[in-house]
């Protein structure tokens, strides 16, 4: 395990080094790409967000002063704004046959969700959230961020975070029951 | 220092943070841990919460590709640029002398002084030296002002990372 800290990697970053290069994108890449995957629903764009995020630390690298900032949060704030800059111009053009659609696929009650179809439903209703109650949930929840670096990222208090996490947790519940349902009873049956 | 909790503030904590007492607040979770063991009301809630919670988790992850890294790696930064040194601090007859002939190249400072003393000679007053000088003076605390300024203007310039939203 390197024990290099960020700080140190994004100075070696600058001056060209490809191993800090490579701790780097070890450390923080994958969980770049799991944000863009959540708040964009593929692969494809959250590779694409990831990978501007990353230029952009190649191009500033030089610039980085130490102390500043947790790199690892500032890496999510640029990614989450680029996501949110993504949702914005897709709502602009959204075709409404495009949007996620959790009826059709339903599965009905004699069969066993499969775990693929699970997950995309999963993937669906997060689609389905409105964009900045899609933040703090992919912030928060998945990225394990702590409530007051949430709010750093979306400019808003704790107090908003924490309802935006409600509310959005809420329309889960609802979306979800059925896959919830069917969760629970297939661990019941396997217990 | 940890907060007190009542029970609706726990059912507030689980609806969104979830299950997971590693989510909840930090000033918050000691006494909502106390209050999971202390009420079978909290842990209907605790379970309630986490049953989402298993649900969320299988939200799709993949790897990142390796084509992502290596692009990546094919685009890093190729080592910086030599800084120039910086420029010497000129002399006094330096300064004199780019005092005199502002818009020349001084590259042969031989040359340059004795076009100095030329036009002093000309001039035939020493007290446009004493006002050249003077001008030289005000031109180098200038220059020190502005390089103090930028100095400043950078370490004082907070917004940095914002460039990286651009």
């Amino acid at each position: 395990m390197d024990e290099t800290s960020d700080d140190e990697l994004v100075a070696a970053v600058a001056k060209g080094d490809e191993r800090s290069c490579r701790v780097l994108m070890d450390r923080h890449l994958a969980r770049i790409v799991a944000l863009g995957r959540r708040m964009l629903g593929n692969q494809a764009d959250a590779e694409e967000v990831a990978q501007e995020v990353f230029l952009r630390v190649w191009t500033h690298a030089e610039r980085w002063q130490p102390g500043r900032a947790q790199f690892g949060t500032w890496l999510h704030r640029v990614a989450a704004n680029l996501c949110l800059d993504r949702l914005r111009r897709r709502r602009a053009t959204v075709d409404i046959d495009e949007m996620p659609d959790l009826e059709s696929g339903a599965p009905g009650p004699d069969r066993q969700l499969e775990e693929s179809e699970l997950s995309a439903r999963v993937e669906a209703a997060l689609q389905l959230l409105p964009e900045r109650q899609r933040a703090a949930v992919v912030l928060s929840h998945y990225q394990g961020l702590s409530n007051t670096e949430t709010a750093e990222i979306l400019e808003v208090t704790v107090e908003a975070v924490e309802s935006l996490l409600s509310r959005a947790r809420r329309q889960l519940r609802t979306s979800l029951a059925t896959e919830r349902d069917e969760l629970l009873r297939s661990r019941e049956m396997s217990a | 220092m940890q907060k007190e909790i009542t029970l609706k503030r726990f059912a507030g904590i689980v609806d969104a943070y979830g299950a997971s007492p590693r989510r909840w607040p930090d000033d918050e979770r000691a006494s909502a841990e106390a209050l999971v063991a202390a009420s079978a009301e909290a842990r209907a809630l605790l379970a309630e919460a986490a049953a989402l919670d298993g649900v969320l988790a299988r939200a799709p992850v993949e790897a990142p590709s390796a084509a992502l890294a290596e692009r990546l790696l094919a685009a890093r930064p190729r080592g910086v640029a030599a800084v120039p040194s910086p420029k010497p601090q000129a002399g006094f007859i330096r300064s004199l002398i780019e005092a005199v002939w502002p818009y020349g190249s001084p590259a042969v400072p031989a040359g340059a002084l004795a076009a100095s003393i030329v036009l002093g000679v000309t001039l035939g007053s020493i007290s446009d030296i004493s006002v050249l000088t003077q001008e030289t003076a005000v031109t180098a605390s200038v220059e020190s002002g502005t390089e103090d300024s930028l100095v400043a203007l950078a370490l004082a310039e907070p917004a940095w990372p914002e460039e990286w939203m651009q």
